[in-house]
């Protein structure tokens, strides 16, 4: 078998290799491309812009922009030419009007590419050029943290509204039998990802039944409303210190029997916790004690926390929770990938990764189990996977993106999260970028 | 001996569900009231005439406490006196070796101390373990400083003289302890002093001489003997008599700015027969301020200004009571601090999901109610949701805005869950408030601008500045921790030169010429 599934993973990662989609001639991906190279190569200037990024909403003028964004730029010790000019433009009304202004447009411009919208009806465009070809969404509402009940109750309202402009922009569109169907049944066409944060400002590590209690209403009515318009609700997971609190709820409320027949409804499994397969033990064993019309959807993904959850824990002095291997949290992606397809009827699988190893991975262990295309989802993120979801598109793979929504001001703390991953030195993305060799792109975890 | 480097004791990893098993397990073994006594080398004088209580359900007695005499403080100090040479002259090693035992003991029974301090002062969970865990950072953090300290000083050396320079402990030191750590604070004065070879008389805070105790206990379990270290417990009147003492070298404490003003005034007056200056050692208030520019993240500067002035219902000498506010961000900020505070859960210390426990006693709740009061008298205020718990000391939090400069509520060290918001016009305007006050002890600011940084950096009075953070929390060897101005005598507990105030420096000069040779 894993001589087999090898080869397989070989064939079917050539294939995808094969299938990504070309960009000589596209001058906007290629300059996002350059900043991001320069951002990849030197730490330092990573940290300046990122700050900048997480700031430019906070930043009352030009020039208090540019003082920002040149306060940056004093702590990178090693300075290309152009940031030396950037950083001389500070030095007069002018120049920092100048340089506060592009800076402005730069990461206006970057935003955009991971954005869809400002809201579900501005995205509209987007997911409908999704849809055509071939790609179903996940939208995810951006916002500022939820520190108030105020902030959650409209958080919430905003998901319900969101639920029903998503029914309605998913109505009119032609029918796509891959991204609407397998072989246990009919697929709901909307579908957004929620955050138990943004439904309560009380999650507290030391005390989850707080924030249960309190997101609960506002859950269990997004669920209903979810179950109304026919959309699938999928519940996001965040850092270690929210995931009792969250998986708790989520499967307690499922579990009501009013939800026993809808909504589609689904949970986040991250690889990189150490602890990941008892998580899964957890998972299935009330997917077993809870049948429900529409199986959970489980969507494994690596998790986008590292940073957080390992400074966390050193300040703490605790022992770190995540693979702090690349190759170690690959082979546990695996390993659960594997178990999940097992796990089929009782669960439905999402697989959300950019690792083409990890894709190819799931795809060859579905097929060589004889298992259908069909009742594996392949997710990818809007903005840094496009390709990939394009090349599995074209392979007859059902993908589906994950595309954040919501203004550029509100969206800066999570568009800074997906460059850090982005350029991030052992990143898929950027080895893929910098023409490392297929054999090594899929070769086994080690 | 050959020690690990030092390393902060981990704090319990609460998120995950078996570390609060732990815990509550802990509590409910926890068997009250504690007998506390007069403690003076290996006589026990035991007495009800103190009663610590639970702030939680005051109706609970957490230890009936001997309240120690003046007679009993003065056969205290001459015990702590006779003792001195024989600790002085052991080595600095054993020294340590005994605090290292003392941390260990403590260490195997961090759950039920936690318990006791949930109990006995109303820490909440998480507070409660990380005191116990400080405790335990002094011990390990001065038990390694007295063995470098032991090594001397170099000094320059010529042909013909020796010169050495090494430092002696100086004598008696009265530890007069708060109840807000009731563990770690006591414990790191007291450490400290024994660490460098003094013997100490300790007289913890009359709310908590529970823990006092269990502090005595571990010493005494890790070796230090018996006459090294005794338990005073009792009131003002066991402080003063200490602090008058002729044979008491050294005050530590930490408290009150009153009471820690007059202990140096005390202490300035040579005592009649006393052969030494008594040195103080005083960890007093703040009026500690929060500076937030309008370039602030308020997703984190929000939850961490509300963890800075109500956590522990704000009865941390570092806790913030005041922030100032840009303009440009004012209304927004006001509007999600009140919201946040809106959902802050009052009640029982013992109880994983409250966030602001009852302060320590009636008197407290009484004084923060009145600046509240004053405070909705003199400008507007929001108030949180109140405790829907028992007749434990509760005080429901409260923000207040639009005060007039010259308030009370501004100026006064109010130690309650009550923080004042007020707006500037610029960062240089915050820091011209602050540079006003008598006090600096810790300070906020939230900015994300490396410049203002370095503007307020350069600006700040405070001992303990913390950027981007909660202005609470300051860890052993990471954040030596104290204040300046009237907030205290510029020391740093959990630093590097905090055991140079426990000893003093002797220098030798030795002569090695002998009739024209250098020998």
């Amino acid at each position: 078998m894993d001589e087999r599934l090898e080869r397989e993973i070989q064939r079917v990662g050539r294939a995808l290799a094969a299938a990504f989609p070309s960009h000589r001639g596209n001058a906007l991906k290629a300059l996002d491309n350059r900043a991001m190279d320069l951002a990849a190569e030197d730490a330092e200037l990573r940290a300046a812009l990122f700050r900048f990024v997480d700031v430019v909403p906070a930043c009352r003028s030009l020039d208090d922009l540019a003082g920002h964004l040149t306060g940056y730029l004093e702590q990178v010790h090693t300075r290309p030419p152009s940031l030396r000019a950037a950083m001389r433009m500070g030095d007069t009304k002018a120049g920092r009007a100048a340089l506060g202004a592009a800076g402005a447009a730069g990461v206006r411009h970057m935003a955009h590419r991971f954005i869809v919208g400002a809201d579900p009806a501005a995205a509209l465009p987007a997911l409908r050029g999704l849809w055509r070809d071939g790609i179903a969404a996940s939208v995810d509402l951006l916002g500022e943290a939820t520190v108030t009940a105020g902030e959650a109750d409209r958080y919430a309202a905003r998901c319900a509204e969101a639920l029903d402009a998503l029914a309605a922009v998913y109505d009119a569109l032609d029918p796509r039998p891959m991204l609407e169907r397998d072989t246990l049944g009919p697929l709901p066409r909307a579908n957004l990802s929620v955050k138990v944060s943004a439904l309560t400002p009380l999650l507290r590590p030391e005390a989850p039944e707080r924030g249960q209690r309190d997101a609960a209403p506002r859950l269990r009515e997004l669920l209903r409303h979810a179950a109304r318009v026919g959309a699938h609700l999928h519940i996001d997971m965040e850092s270690l210190d929210s995931r009792e609190a969250v998986l708790e709820l989520v499967l307690a409320l499922l579990a009501e029997p009013e939800f026993a027949d809808g909504p589609s409804a689904g949970v986040v499994l991250q690889a990189y916790l150490r602890d990941s397969p008892q998580t899964l033990d957890t998972i299935l064993a009330w997917a077993r004690a809870t049948p429900r019309a529409q199986p959970l959807v489980v969507r494994l993904v690596k998790g986008a926390y590292w940073d957080h959850e390992v400074v966390a824990a050193r300040q703490h002095g605790w022992s770190v929770p995540v693979f702090e291997r690349k190759a170690d949290c690959d082979r546990n992606f695996e390993a659960l990938t594997t178990r999940l397809l097992e796990a089929r009827p009782l669960v439905r699988v999402a697989i959300a990764s950019h690792n083409l190893r990890s894709v190819a991975h799931a795809i060859a262990r579905n097929r060589l189990a004889g298992g259908d295309d069909a009742d594996l989802e392949l997710q990818i993120l809007r903005g840094l996977g496009d390709d990939l979801g394009h090349a599995l598109a074209s392979e007859g793979l059902r993908v589906r993106a994950y595309c954040p929504v919501g203004d550029l001001v509100a969206g800066m703390a999570y568009l800074v999260r997906r460059l850090l991953e982005n350029t991030a030195n052992e990143s898929f993305l950027s080895d893929h970028a910098h023409g490392v060799p297929i054999e090594q792109l899929l070769a086994p975890p080690a | 001996m050959s020690l690990e480097p030092f390393a902060n004791e981990p704090v319990l990893e609460l998120r995950r569900a078996a570390a609060r098993a732990k815990l509550t397990t802990a509590m409910e073994k926890l068997e009250l009231p504690l007998r506390v006594p007069v403690w003076i080398g290996d006589e026990r004088r035991e007495g009800e005439e103190l009663v610590s209580t639970d702030p939680s359900a005051p109706e609970r007695i957490v230890a009936l406490a001997a309240s120690a005499t003046a007679e009993e403080a003065g056969a205290a100090v001459a015990a702590a006196r006779a003792a001195f040479g024989g600790w002085a002259a052991t080595p600095a090693a054993d020294r340590a070796a005994a605090l290292l035992r003392a941390a260990a003991w403590m260490r195997e029974r961090r759950a039920a101390l936690a318990a006791l301090a949930v109990r006995e002062c109303a820490k909440p969970w998480p507070e409660a373990d990380a005191d116990v865990c400080e405790a335990i950072d002094f011990l390990e953090f001065y038990a390694r400083g007295a063995i470098e300290l032991a090594a001397g000083a170099p000094l320059l050396q010529v042909p013909g003289e020796r010169n050495e320079l090494h430092y002696a402990p100086r004598g008696v030191c009265a530890v007069i302890a708060p109840w807000n750590f009731p563990l770690a604070i006591p414990m790191g004065m007291t450490a400290a002093a024994l660490a460098t070879g003094n013997t100490v008389v300790l007289k913890p805070a009359e709310q908590a001489p529970g823990c006092g105790l269990r502090v005595v206990e571990a010493l005494r379990a890790g070796g230090v003997p018996a006459g090294a270290i005794a338990l005073l417990p009792g009131g003002g009147d066991a402080g003063a008599a200490l602090a008058s003492h002729p044979d008491v070298a050294t005050i530590a404490f930490t408290g009150s700015g009153a009471v820690g003003l007059e202990l140096l005034r005390t202490a300035a007056d040579v005592a009649p027969g006393a052969r030494q200056l008594t040195r103080v050692v005083a960890e007093m208030g703040g009026k500690n301020c929060v500076i937030v520019d309008s370039d602030a993240d308020l997703d984190e500067a929000i939850p961490a200004i509300i963890e800075s002035a109500f956590a522990y219902a704000g009865q941390k000498c570092s806790a913030a009571s005041r922030v100032l506010v840009h303009e440009a961000i004012h209304d927004a900020f006001a509007e999600r601090l009140a919201g946040a505070v809106a959902g802050l859960q009052v009640g029982p210390a013992d109880d994983f999901a409250t966030d602001v426990p009852p302060v320590v006693e009636r008197e407290a709740q009484e004084r923060v109610r009145r600046y509240a009061q004053l405070a909705a008298e003199e400008g507007a205020v929001v108030t949180g949701t109140p405790a829907d718990a028992g007749a434990g000391w509760y005080c429901t939090p409260v923000v207040a805005t639009g005060l007039p400069a010259d308030s009370a509520v501004l100026r006064d060290e109010i130690f309650g869950p009550l923080l004042a918001i007020e707006t500037v016009r610029s960062v240089d305007e915050a820091c011209d408030r602050i540079d006003a006050l008598p006090v600096a002890l810790t300070g906020g600011l939230f900015s994300r601008n490396p410049r203002t940084v370095q503007r307020v950096v350069a600006r700040s009075p405070v001992g303990n500045l913390y950027v981007n953070r909660a202005t609470t929390g300051a860890m052993v060897g990471r954040q030596p921790f104290g204040g300046n101005r009237l907030s205290g005598t510029g020391t740093k507990a959990g630093g590097h030169d905090y055991l140079l105030h426990f000893v003093e420096p002797r220098v030798v000069t030795e002569n090695t010429v002998r009739h024209g040779l250098v020998v």
